[in-house]
Order: structure tokens, then C-alpha cells, then sequence
């Protein structure tokens, strides 16, 4: 009995002597698996950006684009992201949306400036998107509704169709249920650490969820998330005493600038 | 692992039904890879089909199931791991991929002394593995 008990420690003993030797290996960079993950989304953030775009207006004018862009710029300094790897898109559409692409790309209806009363709320979604950007939800997402050998065969240039259902599963923002709130809670992180109060965040949740019983259509980013209430209230109880001195990003008169040409280039 | 050839001497048809043992193991095990339960499930049957045999067929049964028992925690902690980072957030790391080779290394010892059990106790060659050999004395009594 006793042998058979010590040869057993011995084996575990190898067994998990074994892995550990082999874990002080850093097999990540033999096998090269981020080059080759980051090689990949590259390409098909090309391709699907490419399908995407495709009939579709962006915005340029600065008095729109660059508070969007400031915002953004403002999360990332204060977070520890490059903000030069953010595609950043601003797209004339009513609807209430906002959504990541593979490679970086975020992509912002200018409904969803219209739809925010503040900067804050239009940060938590950025800073939501961010999130996906950031933890590889994008990836995560499309490997899994597609699988990775159709991802590649895609990259290697075999399926024109496929690409533009991966665009429209892309910008329908629609995650598991833990990842968005992986990226609601890493918004708010994002968001204290930026000086930006959260609770408008949660407010604009809030709203927006009493809103898509009356519009549907235009409540894309609610309608494709989880319940919004309880996401309201998770993102309350996780800010709950962690609020930092809030610093605004724009000044009042680039706020109202912002509104005013959004209202005027869409039809708010 | 440790040979040993005992005075008792199986007959042709008790060395073929313990060599059987060892071969079902090497099939399931390569049939088992993506569903590691099936490895178990079928050194069970075995074990079960054949509990009524002579001492020597028994005790090789065992040897083989018990084998196919720690590979089943190995291989799935293995595969449910991998099912986490294809569908969930998990990420490949570094720690994942010294895993996978582990359990290979540890399926691939296995599948090499299971192939030359085969062969030995075909031949009536009372075969002993490391550990294994002692638990089985353990619970296969004559």
C-alpha cells in the first residue's frame, strides 16, 4: 500500500514537474501565435472594413470627428493605450450604435452623439467599445460564430459572401453575455481612470432602454446587448465609491458645436 | 516499467484475451483523443466483460483500465481547456501549450508501453508497469 502511494506522489510529482519546466518556456513567441493572431486580424479588419464602408457615409466634418476623437484620446492617455492603433470612424446614420471592427477600427453613428446629453455617456460607450478593442472580443467572437480555418480561408482570399456577413455580424455588436460585461466594467475602469464620472453612463442605460419600446429600429447598440437595467445597475454598484474628480474633456461651447452639427448633418 | 516473468504460465487463449487488453487501450486511446471519457468507458466494458476470467486476463485488464483512468483527468483537463479558449475568453498561453505537450508526452509513454504489453503478454510474458502495477496488485486479488 505504502509503495503504491509513493509511486503515485512520484507521478503526480512528475506530472506537474513536467508542465511546469515546460511552462517556464515561452512557447508563445516559438510558435509566434501573436504575430500570427495580430497578422490575421489585421487582414481581416482590411477586408471587412472594406465590405463595410461600402455605400456608407462617413463624417469628416472636424466640428464632429475630433471631440469623438478627443474623447478617445483622452481614454487612452489616461489607460495606457496607443491611441494611434484606433481607427476611429464616425458614420451619418440615426440609428444608436457604435461598434468594433477587427484591426482596431471603431466605428461611431453619429445617432449616438445625438442620443447622448453629455460626454460622460458618450465616453462609457466608447470606453465599452474600447473594451472589445482592448481584452480581443472582436477575435473571440468571429472564431467562434465562424470558426478559425474559415477566418483564414477568408484572409487567403476565398469567400466574397462570407466576407460581408462577417461585416454585418461585426457591426451588430451583439457579445456573449459575459463579455459585455467584461466590457462594461473596463469601461468604467477606463472611465475613473480618465476622470470621467460613470453614473451617466448607467443614466444613458438607463434611457435608452425606455426609448427602444418606442424605437426599436434606432436603439441598435441596447437592443443587441443585454438587459440594459441590470447592466445599469451592475455599472452603479461596481462605481460605488471608486468615483474620481471628474475632468472634462470638451469645453461646453464644443459639446454644444458637436450637437448642433450632428443635428444638422443627420436628421435629429 | 518493470518486466517480470512469473512461474505461472497463461495458455495461448488467456495470453491473446490479456494482449486484447492492452490493444483495446491502444485503440480507444487513439479514438478517444477529442472525447477522453470514451477511453474509460471502454477499459470499463473490458474489465467488466472480462471479470470472470482466470487471475492472469484479470490482472491485465485491470492494469490497462487503471492507465486509461489518470489519462482521462490528464486528457480532460486538456480538452475542456482548449473547448474554454475556443469558446470563451480564455487565451492560448504559455502555460496552455506546456500543458498540451505534457499530456502528450504522458499519452505518448503510454501508448508506447501499451504496444510492447501487447506483444509481451501475447507471448505469455507477465508485464509490469511503474505504479500502476502496485495499485493493480492492490485491488486484483487471485
Amino acid at each position: 500500500m505504502i509503495k503504491a502511494v509513493l509511486q503515485f506522489a512520484v507521478l503526480v510529482a512528475l506530472f506537474f514537474g513536467t508542465w511546469f519546466a515546460l511552462g517556464k518556456v515561452n512557447w508563445i513567441s516559438i510558435f509566434q501565435i501573436k504575430e500570427n493572431t495580430v497578422s490575421l486580424e489585421k487582414k481581416l479588419g482590411e477586408l471587412i472594413w472594406k465590405s463595410y464602408s461600402q455605400g456608407e457615409k462617413e463624417e469628416h466634418n472636424p466640428a464632429v470627428y475630433c471631440p469623438i476623437q478627443q474623447v478617445v484620446r483622452r481614454i487612452c492617455r489616461d489607460n495606457g493605450i496607443d491611441s494611434d492603433k484606433i481607427q476611429l470612424h464616425v458614420f451619418i446614420k440615426d440609428e444608436i450604435n457604435a461598434f468594433t471592427l477587427p484591426d482596431n477600427h471603431i466605428v461611431v453613428f453619429t445617432g449616438l452623439v445625438a442620443a447622448s446629453n453629455n460626454e460622460a455617456e458618450l465616453a462609457g460607450v466608447i470606453g465599452h467599445e474600447m473594451a472589445h478593442m482592448e481584452k480581443n472580443h472582436v477575435m473571440k467572437k468571429m472564431i467562434k460564430e465562424v470558426g478559425l480555418s474559415v477566418l483564414i480561408s477568408i484572409t487567403a482570399g476565398k469567400g466574397g459572401e462570407t466576407i460581408k456577413q462577417l461585416a454585418k455580424m461585426a457591426s451588430s455588436s451583439a457579445y456573449d453575455r459575459d463579455l459585455e460585461k467584461e466590457a462594461d466594467i473596463t469601461s468604467i475602469d477606463y472611465m475613473l481612470k480618465a476622470n470621467i464620472n460613470p453614473a451617466p453612463f448607467a443614466d444613458f442605460l438607463y434611457r435608452l432602454a425606455s426609448d427602444e419600446a418606442k424605437l426599436p429600429s434606432q436603439v441598435e447598440w441596447i437592443s443587441t446587448h443585454p438587459d440594459s437595467k441590470e447592466r445599469a445597475n451592475y455599472i452603479l454598484e461596481y462605481a460605488k465609491g471608486k468615483t474620481s474628480t471628474p475632468k472634462p474633456i470638451l469645453s461646453t461651447a464644443q459639446w454644444d458645436i458637436l450637437k448642433t452639427s450632428v443635428s444638422k448633418t443627420g436628421k435629429h | 516499467m518493470a518486466e517480470m516473468i512469473e512461474t505461472y504460465k497463461p495458455t495461448d487463449h488467456e495470453a491473446e484475451a490479456a494482449s486484447n487488453s492492452y490493444l483495446m487501450s491502444l485503440v480507444v486511446l487513439i479514438m478517444g483523443m477529442p472525447l477522453p471519457i470514451v477511453n474509460l468507458l471502454a477499459g470499463i466494458i473490458f474489465f467488466v466483460g472480462n471479470r470472470k476470467r482466470g487471475y492472469y486476463v484479470r490482472w491485465h485488464c485491470t492494469q490497462a483500465m487503471l492507465s486509461q483512468l489518470s489519462l482521462l483527468f490528464m486528457n480532460s483537463t486538456g480538452f475542456w481547456w482548449t473547448v474554454s479558449i475556443i469558446f470563451s475568453k480564455e487565451q492560448v498561453t504559455s502555460r496552455y501549450i506546456a500543458y498540451i505537450i505534457t499530456i502528450l508526452i504522458f499519452n505518448l509513454s503510454e501508448f508506447i508501453a501499451t504496444i510492447y504489453s501487447a506483444i509481451k503478454t501475447r507471448k505469455g510474458i507477465h508485464v509490469e508497469w511503474w505504479f500502476y502495477s502496485s495499485f493493480t496488485n492492490l485491488i486484483c486479488k487471485p
